[in-house]
């Protein structure tokens, strides 16, 4: 059992409050990386902080219900509360839905991470080619490829988020694939 | 189907470390987000203790109806 499921298990049974806290912060030093990267590919970058605090006020509170067993379990919940406020702050302010970035963009972003660890030729050409696979197709297959080989949910998460179920999700990513290397090839 | 060569593999997983860490360091984490998490978790303490007093506090014995005056029938 790896140690979030382990921290999430204690924190369910642990009673007293100055534990707890020890417990949530340990929690949520572990999630909020990859939980903040959920939220700033979901939704425009202005908005993005305001819900992220309303996503982890969210997950704080109910963190003593979640009754899965499993790491992968505790994900899913998490991305389910995310989504749900995420949904709540579309209904007053859709305009706020991140619209997709043009490969200039995202190539600004990449050489941003260049900063800290600098990008050798081979590496940069696999990093344009990898940009190329995500951004050949048409916009829908864009944002599946992106949700699935950047944010990295899984075929699973996918299909929760979009109401579909999962093989339409997993044939659906393949055929973009396959669309996106035949456009590049 | 198209399948992942392990050149794709890797540079998509490549191109993803490389945009995470680029959003990270874009977008910091604000220190009062393990405030929020202090909060949230002391608010939700603090309702469960007021549940439980409410539990525990025994109901008070139920009075008895009080019957009706009976009519003064010298009246």
């Amino acid at each position: 059992m790896d140690d979030l499921i382990k921290l999430v298990r204690t924190y369910r049974l642990t009673t007293g409050l100055a534990e707890r806290i020890r417990l949530a912060e340990e929690i949520f030093r572990l999630i909020q990386p990859d939980l903040r990267f959920f939220e700033f590919s979901s939704i425009a970058h202005h908005a993005a902080e305001d819900v992220s605090q309303e996503i982890l006020k969210a997950i704080a509170t109910s963190l003593k219900k979640f009754q899965g067993d499993t790491t992968k379990e505790f994900w899913a919940w998490c991305y389910r509360i995310a989504r749900n406020k995420l949904n709540d702050h579309y209904r007053d302010k859709s305009a706020d839905r991140l619209q997709p970035m043009s490969p200039e963009d995202i190539w600004e972003m990449v050489e941003l991470s260049a900063q800290d660890a600098p990008i050798s030729p081979a590496v940069r050409h696999d990093l344009e080619y990898a940009l190329e696979l995500l951004t050949a197709s048409k916009p829908e297959c864009n944002e599946l490829l992106w949700r699935h080989y950047v944010v990295g949910l899984d075929y699973a998460e996918i299909a929760e988020e979009r109401n579909l179920n999962y093989d339409a999700v997993r044939m659906k990513i393949g055929r973009c694939l396959e669309e996106a290397k035949s456009l590049i090839s | 189907m198209a399948e992942l060569s392990q050149r794709d593999q890797l540079a998509l997983h490549e191109f993803s470390v490389r945009y995470r860490a680029a959003l990270a360091k874009q977008h910091q984490t604000p220190e009062q987000s393990l405030d929020t998490v202090r909060d949230a978790v002391r608010e939700q303490y603090e309702q469960e203790q007021d549940a439980k007093r409410d539990m525990t506090i025994e109901p008070s014995e139920p009075t008895p109806e009080r019957e009706p005056d009976e009519p003064d029938q010298d009246r």
